[in-house]
């Protein structure tokens, strides 16, 4: 129903157009360093687990194509969308679930401002746009982070790397990715408004609904994941 | 024009809180509405801006049905009446100024040099001027109110709906706030509507005087004729005197 409400509310242009950009920053330029980090040491690991994995019986390029596809299929969007779930899904759930049981969400209302366009339409817009551009840098730090583990720690030349890479790339690959994130951008903030909407009972409500949101919004993520791969690929 | 409920009945769950409550604001005049904590004196203040619906009965604002009303003159509805809520709901993420303007916004062809002017001119109104920078978390309980009561007029509104507007301040701060009251009625000519517990307060500003219990209207009448009273409900609560209520009940 919100998310009907949300729909309709995309006219209001005037309501929500400013608050649009303000989110956008938020949701996006601000997780940006957190979804860096996790992305570089994912990187890391990556790269030497496929070296650990093909050591003698694969030639060791393949740590480029290792790296590469589960960057870019699985581990950039799945884990950014975790680690946003619990960054952005719970920053969402507890400022809407204030101000839902501090009666500022009424005083909206009362203020003429259709709440739904108001304070769900922005998150969810920015959410939808930002999780893709925040899993392109993701993806894109965890292939550095492999190509400079590989260079210093597994002597591998950058063509090496840079051939694996390249041998089964697609240029479906990055609609998937792309496919994944839209989705997750759009199940964290639509659920964290859910439950910032609808939370009731003063803080602890506040503080039950903003865990629920982050739990709810990473298994509808890990379901998500496993639809795409069945439908997609 | 007026505001006016007609029995209305609402229930969260088993808990019926209004049961057939009517009662009516003329124009231009203050109504308090008295009636112990947890009576449903707020939800009954809800349904005027259809913040809530009622299970059943009718809520007219201004000639207009509230809750047959489409959404988009629901709003243009609410635009008339100012709503000052009983813990000023001030958005703690705005300044004071942002506060005061967000009505202001929604009025098509303003510009930002009015709402600037209009900000001063409602803060001034309720002595807070120069606190258009500030953010609600630097204000006192009593600032708060008086902010929210800023915000409630900015946009000129017919009505006023006040919720609580004294409760929890001193003594000091509870007349400036009545006189606040007070001020609005006769500087902007505003048809109030003030939900209370506290008597003095009542008695203050209060042109006529309801007393809600046990989800209806118990007693309508001005202050002289609350005083004169003998119903034992009114007078019980008056006079801080429960064992008169519960002999009634």
């Amino acid at each position: 129903m919100l998310t009907g409400e949300a729909a309709l509310s995309v006219r209001h242009v005037d309501v929500w157009g400013r608050l649009f950009i303000q989110q956008m920053s938020r949701i996006g330029v601000d997780s940006v360093p957190i979804a860096l980090f996790i992305a570089a040491f994912t990187g890391i690991v990556l790269s030497l687990q496929a070296s650990y994995t093909f050591t003698g019986a694969i030639p060791l390029y393949f740590v480029g194509v290792l790296v590469g596809k589960t960057m870019m299929l699985e581990l950039g969007p799945v884990l950014t969308g975790l680690a946003l779930s619990g960054r952005v899904g719970a920053n969402i759930a507890a400022e809407l679930g204030t101000m839902r049981v501090t009666e500022q969400v009424d005083a909206l209302e009362t203020l003429a401002y259709p709440p739904v366009a108001y304070l769900v339409l922005p998150r969810v817009m920015a959410g939808i746009i930002m999780f893709p551009v925040v899993t392109a840098l993701a993806i894109g730090m965890g292939i550095a982070a492999g190509w400079v583990t590989a260079l210093q720690l597994l002597n591998m030349s950058t063509p090496e790397f840079v051939n694996g890479l390249t041998l089964f790339f697609l240029p479906f690959d990055v609609m998937f990715a792309t496919v994944k994130a839209v989705s997750f951008g759009f199940v964290v903030t639509s659920i964290g408004c859910y439950f910032g909407f609808n939370a009731r009972g003063g803080a602890e409500g506040v503080g039950r609904n903003t865990t629920r949101a982050v739990v709810v919004s990473s298994m509808v993520i890990l379901a998500l994941d496993a639809f795409w791969a069945v439908v997609l690929l | 024009m007026s505001i006016e409920l007609r029995d209305v009945h609402k229930a969260f769950g088993s808990n019926e809180v209004l049961r057939g409550f009517s009662i009516m604001a003329e124009e231009g005049e203050t109504l308090v509405v008295m009636g112990q904590s947890g009576s449903g004196k707020s939800v009954m203040l809800k349904h005027i801006v259809g913040l809530l619906i009622p299970d059943q009965g009718t809520v007219w604002v201004d000639g207009a049905e509230v809750n047959r009303l489409e959404r988009k003159r629901l709003f243009e509805l609410r635009r008339k009446v100012g709503y000052v809520f009983q813990f000023a709901a001030l958005f703690d993420s705005m300044t004071i100024a942002e506060n005061v303007a967000m009505g202001l916004r929604r009025i098509k062809g303003t510009t930002t040099d009015q709402i600037r002017e209009r900000v001063a001119e409602c803060l001034a109104l309720v002595d807070l001027e120069g606190f258009q920078s500030r953010l609600p978390a630097e204000l006192s309980g009593g600032q708060q109110k008086r902010a929210g009561i800023a915000r409630a007029i900015a946009t000129r509104p017919k009505y006023l709906l006040y919720d609580e507007p004294t409760s929890g301040l001193d003594p000091v701060t509870k007349a400036v706030i009545d006189r606040l009251i007070l001020r609005m009625r006769h500087l902007v000519g505003v048809t109030g509507l003030v939900i209370t517990h506290d008597v003095e307060s009542a008695y203050r500003v209060g042109d006529r005087i309801a007393m809600l219990h046990e989800g209806r209207c118990r007693f309508v009448g001005t202050p002289d004729e609350v005083r004169d009273t003998e119903d034992p409900v009114v007078k019980g609560f008056m006079e801080g005197r429960p064992e008169l209520m519960e002999v009634a009940s």
